[in-house]
């Protein structure tokens, strides 16, 4: 068995399923198309800025739903600003490792907890909508997981050029042709950038 | 007591029949010698090999000298593949499959598609069948080899290859005709005879035999160039040692599928199908991958239950003590979604949230509603916790 038990624990019995119908913040990360999906709901507390209540829903594989649970666990009770100290990294070492093929399972749920917490700052005039630059873009690709050995395509140094201009994006990554994860890579590429409107050509070379 | 796995991924291996190590054991601990033509021993050899040949020949009805022993199925596949483009090159370049064809078929093209070949790839339609005129379509004159997967390995359906036959047959110049027939021996007759098929391949561990063995059917006057060199030991083709006692299992293996083989494959059919008809009578919002009835293989039912995804079903069926595949990217090698699936009109929820469940004929009724049972549970439990149901819900 690739998954740890803990994995396993709470792949079969998962904390926090469900839904808050009033909830203070939600985002939804994912998509049917990449095989994974995972919403988050959130209640904080409007003076203490602590999460009272969360859940989840999750549309993906045993480790989508194990990571989670796991995060959801982590994040209850803290505050949004502690909440969002919470890494991709601290969910995996959580659950006792993950499979390297699955380590963008654990980056979804911290992405997806990060950004419910963002949209409520957003919305309640703690952040700023960031600026959209060729940072942003590199940002994005922190979050891009290579499965050969579950760490991200730019710690990796497969990111090899990244610019930004009038709306085209040009992003040049390292990679084999005969790489059995080029497309995947790709595809998680143009996945995660679909969302910013400010990119109306992208442009991925391998 | 551990209950018993239910094995639920035939199309992959299936258990050996136990008749099979009486025969096997044999050539291990007495008769393990290779064939000669001088010495005693590697006579016998020689003679019982020849009676495997025979046995194998009957029930495709082939004379003994067509059938090739292999190292299975996708050994069979490359000597046949590289074989007729390597003694054919001279007469053309261009090659014909299918995209949802079986990867031993479509990494060769592939790499003859790198070694300067041209290839068309077929497309099939929403049942998985590719049809007889897109093969017609596509045949140029330099086309010297046309493949195809007789039974598909995801979706069970049956290509037409008596139609691909002919039309090969009525092309103004030669056209080779390669089938895996992997996932379709055993499954129904066939007749070598009565087809234009010049090369196919078999495995052995497919039929309740032994793994690590299959044959190549080769027609007598079909030339393949030779591609596996080295000392001929038991074959011309797939030269070298070969693991005897294992060819012995897959005679008898394969003496037992075919004595009633339409007994065997209808205790298949009627397995399948109560399994097919217990999930879509009780289990919503699925849809049936591939043909319908007579058009798929017996063993073989695939289909898309919606709103989940297929790993996290796999795995909670294998804790329950279920085996069974799924087309999720999830559980891929490269982590993509079944391409056969996706070119067949299936949607990427579809792909992500398919099952494949593949029976034999140790296969029983219990097994089939344990399974079904599970399922149910596993369903409602997963969807529960989907936001693709949620927004189904909502609406």
């Amino acid at each position: 068995m690739q998954y740890s038990q803990k994995v396993l624990d709470h792949f079969m019995k998962p904390h926090n399923v469900g839904e808050i119908k009033d909830a203070d913040a939600v985002a939804t990360e994912g998509s049917p198309a990449c095989g994974d999906q995972v919403t988050v709901y959130l209640k904080i507390n409007k003076d203490t800025k602590i999460i009272e209540d969360i859940k989840f829903k999750s549309y993906g594989c045993a480790s989508n739903i194990a990571t989670g649970s796991m995060i959801t666990d982590m994040a209850m009770g803290k505050s949004i600003d502690e909440a969002l100290k919470i890494t991709w990294r601290d969910a995996m070492e959580e659950l006792d490792g993950l499979p390297p093929t699955k380590a963008h399972c654990s980056v979804l749920a911290a992405d997806t907890l990060h950004e419910a917490i963002k949209n409520y700052q957003i919305e309640h005039g703690i952040r700023e909508v960031a600026d959209f630059s060729k940072e942003t873009i590199v940002a994005e690709l922190k979050h891009i997981i290579y499965p050969q050995v579950g760490e991200d395509i730019v710690t990796l140094k497969m990111v090899k050029y990244v610019g930004f201009n009038a709306g085209v994006a040009i992003i040049d990554i390292e990679i084999p042709s005969f790489d059995k994860y080029r497309d995947n890579v790709a595809e998680e590429i143009r996945e995660h950038l679909a969302k910013y409107s400010q990119i109306t050509d992208l442009q991925i070379n391998m | 007591m551990e209950q018993k796995r239910i094995y639920l991924d035939n199309c992959v291996t299936t258990k050996p029949d136990p008749q099979i190590f009486e025969v096997m054991k044999e050539y291990w601990e007495n008769e393990y010698w290779f064939p000669a033509t001088f010495f005693t021993a590697g006579e016998e050899i020689n003679s019982k090999l020849d009676n495997f040949k025979a046995t194998l020949g009957k029930t495709i009805n082939a004379k003994p000298d067509e059938i090739h022993f292999t190292r299975g199925g996708t050994s069979a596949n490359n000597i046949a593949i590289k074989g007729i483009l390597m003694a054919n090159s001279q007469k053309g370049t261009h090659i014909i499959c299918s995209v949802v064809d079986y990867p031993d078929i479509l990494t060769n093209y592939a790499f003859f598609e790198k070694s300067g070949f041209t290839v068309t790839y077929l497309q099939p339609d929403e049942d998985g069948v590719v049809s007889a005129q897109k093969l017609k379509d596509a045949i140029r004159p330099d086309t010297i080899l046309f493949s195809t997967t007789w039974v598909n390995h995801v979706v069970g359906t049956i290509q037409p290859v008596d139609e691909y036959a002919k039309v090969l047959q009525e092309a103004d110049h030669r056209v080779f005709l390669h089938v895996d027939a992997g996932q379709a021996y055993g499954k129904f007759p066939m007749d070598m005879n009565h087809t234009g098929i010049d090369t196919m391949s078999v495995s052995a561990h497919k039929i309740h035999g032994p793994q690590g063995v299959g044959f190549l059917y080769k027609r007598t006057k079909t030339p393949l160039a030779q591609v596996v060199h080295g000392v001929n030991r038991v074959d011309n083709l797939e030269t070298g040692g070969m693991n005897i006692g294992s060819l012995a299992g897959f005679a008898k293996a394969a003496e037992l599928t075919f004595a009633d083989l339409a007994a065997t494959t209808k205790k298949l059919r009627d397995s399948s199908n109560y399994l097919l008809e217990r999930i879509m009578n009780e289990i919503p919002d699925v849809e049936l991958n591939g043909a319908a009835g007579e058009g798929r293989a017996c063993h073989n039912i695939n289909v898309s239950i919606d709103y989940i995804e297929g790993e996290a079903m796999g795995m909670m069926l294998d804790l329950n003590g279920v085996t069974a595949a799924t087309g999720s990217a999830c559980a891929s090698q490269g982590l993509k979604p079944s391409y056969v699936l996706m070119a067949m009109g299936r949607n990427h929820m579809q792909s992500h949230g398919s099952m494949k469940f593949t029976v034999s004929k140790f296969t029983t009724k219990e097994e089939l509603d344990f399974t079904v049972d599970k399922l149910k549970e596993i369903v409602i439990e997963l969807r529960r916790r989907s936001p693709l149901y949620q927004e189904k819900k909502d609406k």
